[in-house]
């Protein structure tokens, strides 16, 4: 048991040396911070240590990390967005009423003013509160669309791939990107003051 | 009387709901020809869709930041001290 331990630090001290730049440098890029930077990378390793039964090894170790220091991440963004988690995650049938219900029976706009918090646009991404209320709007939609607009940025997946995942057809797949997009918008405006 | 234009493009051209549908399709598909110059006809007269073309835009980069694993980014360096810190944790 010991030299299991023992051989445990001995790939942790190992994988510090070889991967902590690399993370770090992507902590410090999503949260602007260089010492929530630097705490986000030493809880990737301590919880990484910790659930090192549970790593088997079909991942290379470099992408569980980054996987780790990526929940933590958004975990950290979460936890600084000023709006409490709504706790519901909408139906696809209630995302399709909500995103029919922007648009009159005309189907044009029911509201064509252009919100002014989309003034500062450019410098919303680097605003931590912003993107916590975006993990938060990203958590309501329902799970296959959550699945649908981000598994293009979590795998190297061509479309028609994430189609075959998802069982759904190109045209299916970009609907609900659409629908999707429609509600994180409102949301975002919503929530975001 | 703006209205009244807005039915009749909506009619002639595309309804805002359906430029809506063509701007997020375009990030995933190709369009057809005739989709593209009915996207651009509408936009230019619609304000309102014209900006949608924005937020479409920025929230393909704020769904990417938060998850987004492939984005280059510079090259930073953990401190020799933190590094350190972390080893002896483990270490524990």
């Amino acid at each position: 048991m010991e030299v299991i331990k023992e051989n445990t630090k001995i790939v942790f001290e190992n994988w510090v040396n070889q991967f902590s730049d690399g993370l770090y440098s992507w902590a410090l890029y999503k949260t602007s911070s260089k010492e929530t930077a630097e705490d986000l990378v030493q809880d990737t390793f301590m919880s990484a240590y910790h659930k090192f039964d549970g790593f088997e090894g079909k991942s290379q170790p470099k992408t569980w990390l980054f996987s780790i220091l990526n929940n933590k991440i958004i975990d950290f963004y979460r936890k600084n967005a000023k709006v409490k988690k709504n706790e519901f995650r909408i139906s696809e049938k209630a995302g399709f009423q909500l995103s029919d219900d922007l648009f009159d029976e005309n189907n044009i706009w029911k509201d064509q003013e252009i919100d002014p918090i989309w003034d500062d646009e450019v410098h919303l991404l680097d605003n931590a509160d912003f993107n916590g209320v975006m993990a938060n709007c990203m958590d309501n939609l329902p799970e296959k669309w959550k699945t649908a607009i981000t598994s293009k940025y979590l795998t190297d997946k061509k479309a028609n791939e994430i189609c075959q995942d998802l069982g759904i057809t190109v045209s299916n797949y970009w609907q609900i990107v659409h629908r999707a997009k429609l509600l994180l918008k409102e949301c975002l405006e919503t929530n975001w003051v | 009387m703006k209205k009244t234009l807005q039915i009749i493009m909506n009619k002639f051209i595309n309804s805002c709901k359906k430029t809506t549908e063509l701007i997020d399709k375009r990030g995933i598909s190709k369009l057809s020809l005739i989709e593209k110059v009915q996207l651009q006809l509408h936009t230019s007269m619609c304000n309102t869709c014209h900006a949608y073309e924005h937020r479409s835009k920025f929230l393909d980069k704020a769904i990417g930041k938060l998850f987004n694993q492939k984005q280059p980014h510079d090259k930073a360096h953990l401190s020799e001290d933190r590094k350190s810190k972390i080893l002896e944790e483990l270490k524990n």
